[in-house]
C-alpha cells in the first residue's frame, strides 16, 4: 500500500524497528544500572554469590547495549 | 562579472549555513545532558563539536540530494542555491532568536523551493517530493519518537523502580554521555554532508570539478570545521528550551529521550526513511515527560515548537523567493549575489553593533 508517495510497508518497518531498538536500548541500560547497584549492595552485605550473579547481569546487559551502540555506528558509516 | 566570484559567494554562504546548522542543532545532542547535569555546558558543547567534526569525515558519499526529487535538478543555478541558502539561514536565525528548535534540512529545502519557484515557476517544484520528503517525515518523526520515548521511560522506571536514587542517577548520567556522543556523531555525518553536497554542486556547475570526481579535501575540511565551530558556539536559547522549558527532566528521562532519539534516527535512516533529528529529539523529550505525567509537559511551549515546524517550509520559501527576486533584479551573473551579500553582512554588523552598545549601556547602568 502506498500512502501519498510513501511506501506503507517502509513506514511500518520504521515504526517497529524504532520501537524495538528504542525501548530495547533503554531497557538494557536500565538492567546495567540495576545489576551494578545490586552487585554493590550484595558485596557490601557480604553476599558473594548474589554479588557475582548481579554483576554478571550488569556485564551481559552492558555487552548487549554495546553491541547496539556498535550497530548504530555501523549504520552511520554504511548508510 | 567573474563567474568565480559567484561561486565563492555561494561557497561562503553554504559555510555560513553550515555554521548556523551547527549552532542551531547543538541542542539536539547536549540539551538534556546539560539539563540533568550529566555534563557541564562547556564540556557538552566541546564534546559535541569534536564529534560533529569527526562525524563529517565518517561517510563521504556526496549528499547532493538535499533538494533532489523536490525541485527539478537541471534547473538549479548558483543564484537559486544562493537564495535558498539565504532563506534557510534567515529561518535558522529567526527560530534561534525565539529559542525554537526547528529542522535545518527543512529550512534548506524550503529556501531552495522558494527560489526555484520564483526563478522557474511552479513547474520547477515537485509537489509529491515535498509530501514525501518533508510533510510525511515531519508527521511521523515527532509522533513516533513521542510514543517510543514514553514507552521507553515507563520500562526504565519499572526496571530501576526499587533501587536507591544515587546509583540510578549516576548510571543514567553516564549513559547520557554515550547517547549524546552518538547523537553528535550522527549529526556531523548527516548535516555536514548537506553543505559538502551544495559546495560540490556549485563547483560542478562552475566547471571546477567533474561530476564524477571525489569531493575535494578542502570542501570536507571546511564543512566539518564550520559545523563544529557552530556547534561549539552553541545556540543557548534553543538549548534552554529543549533542556528545561518543555519538561523538567530527571537523568532517566534525559537518557531515555537521547537514546530513543539516536535509535529512532539511526533505525529510520537504516531502512531508508531519514527523519529530522530536531523533530525526533523534541518528540522524545515530550514523550518521556508525558509518560510520567501529562501535565509535566508545558504544552504551550510544545505548541510554539510545532507552530515553528509548520512554518519552516513556507517561511524559508518566502525568504528564498524574495531573495532570488532581488538577485534577479540586480543580475544573477554576479552583481545580484554581491549586492545582496553585502547588504546582509551590513545588516548583521548593525544588529551586532546595536547589541554591543545595548550591552555596554546595561553594564554602565548596572
Amino acid at each position: 500500500m502506498t500512502v501519498f508517495a510513501v511506501d506503507g510497508h517502509l513506514l511500518w518497518q520504521v515504526v517497529w524497528v524504532s520501537l524495538l531498538a528504542g525501548v530495547g536500548i533503554s531497557a538494557l541500560f536500565s538492567f546495567v544500572i540495576v545489576g551494578a547497584a545490586r552487585a554493590d549492595e550484595a558485596r557490601r552485605a557480604g553476599n558473594g554469590g548474589a554479588a557475582v550473579g548481579w554483576a554478571a547481569l550488569a556485564v551481559v546487559t552492558f555487552a548487549l547495549f554495546a553491541v547496539g551502540v556498535i550497530l548504530g555506528v555501523q549504520a552511520l558509516v554504511h548508510k | 562579472m567573474d563567474h568565480d566570484l559567484v561561486l565563492w559567494i555561494v561557497v561562503a554562504t553554504a559555510l555560513a549555513f553550515d555554521f548556523t546548522n551547527g549552532f542551531h542543532d547543538t541542542a539536539n545532542a547536549v540539551a538534556t545532558s546539560i539539563s540533568t547535569r550529566a555534563l557541564s555546558p562547556r564540556l557538552a558543547v566541546s564534546l559535541a563539536a569534536v564529534l560533529n567534526f569527526a562525524g563529517a569525515f565518517m561517510s563521504l558519499a556526496v549528499a547532493a540530494t538535499i533538494a533532489t526529487g523536490i525541485v527539478h535538478a537541471d534547473l538549479i543555478t548558483p543564484a537559486i542555491v544562493f537564495a535558498g541558502l539565504i532563506g534557510a539561514i534567515a529561518w535558522n536565525l529567526a527560530t534561534w532568536y525565539f529559542g525554537l528548535p526547528s529542522s535545518s534540512s527543512h529550512a534548506l529545502i524550503g529556501g531552495v523551493v522558494g527560489s526555484a519557484f520564483v526563478a522557474e515557476g511552479a513547474g520547477a517544484v515537485y509537489g509529491s517530493g515535498i509530501v514525501d520528503k518533508v510533510v510525511v517525515p515531519a508527521l511521523v518523526a515527532p509522533l513516533l519518537a513521542f510514543a517510543v520515548g514514553g514507552l521507553a521511560i515507563l520500562v526504565a522506571y519499572r526496571i530501576v523502580g526499587s533501587q536507591r536514587p544515587g546509583p540510578v542517577v549516576r548510571g543514567f548520567r553516564l549513559g547520557q554521555v554515550l547517547s549524546a556522543s552518538l547523537l553528535a556523531l550522527s549529526h556531523g555525518t548527516n548535516d555536514a554532508q548537506k553543505t559538502m553536497g551544495i559546495i560540490f554542486l556549485a563547483l560542478v556547475a562552475n566547471g571546477n570539478v567533474a561530476p564524477d570526481a571525489d569531493v575535494p579535501t578542502w570542501v570536507v575540511v571546511s564543512a566539518a570545521t564550520a559545523i563544529a565551530l557552530g556547534t561549539y558556539v552553541g545556540g543557548w536559547r534553543i538549548i534552554r528550551t529543549m533542556g528545561s522549558r518543555i519538561i523538567k527532566m530527571d537523568p532517566a528521562q534525559g537518557f531515555a529521550a537521547q537514546s530513543v532519539g539516536a535509535t529512532v534516527i539511526l533505525a529510520a535512516s537504516h531502512v531508508g526513511f531519514p527523519l529530522s533529528t530536531t523533530h525526533v529529539i523534541s518528540g522524545a523529550i515530550m514523550g518521556t515527560g508525558a509518560a510520567k505525567r501529562v501535565s509535566a509537559v508545558r504544552w504551550g511551549v510544545a505548541g510554539n515548537i510545532v507552530t515553528a515546524w509548520v512554518l519552516t517550509l513556507p517561511a524559508s520559501a518566502v525568504v528564498g523567493g524574495v531573495t532570488y527576486a532581488l538577485v534577479a533584479l540586480l543580475g544573477t551573473d554576479g552583481v545580484g549575489p554581491v549586492v545582496v551579500s553585502a547588504a546582509l553582512l551590513a545588516a548583521l554588523a548593525v544588529a551586532l553593533g546595536r547589541r554591543l552598545v545595548a550591552g555596554r549601556t546595561l553594564t554602565a547602568e548596572g
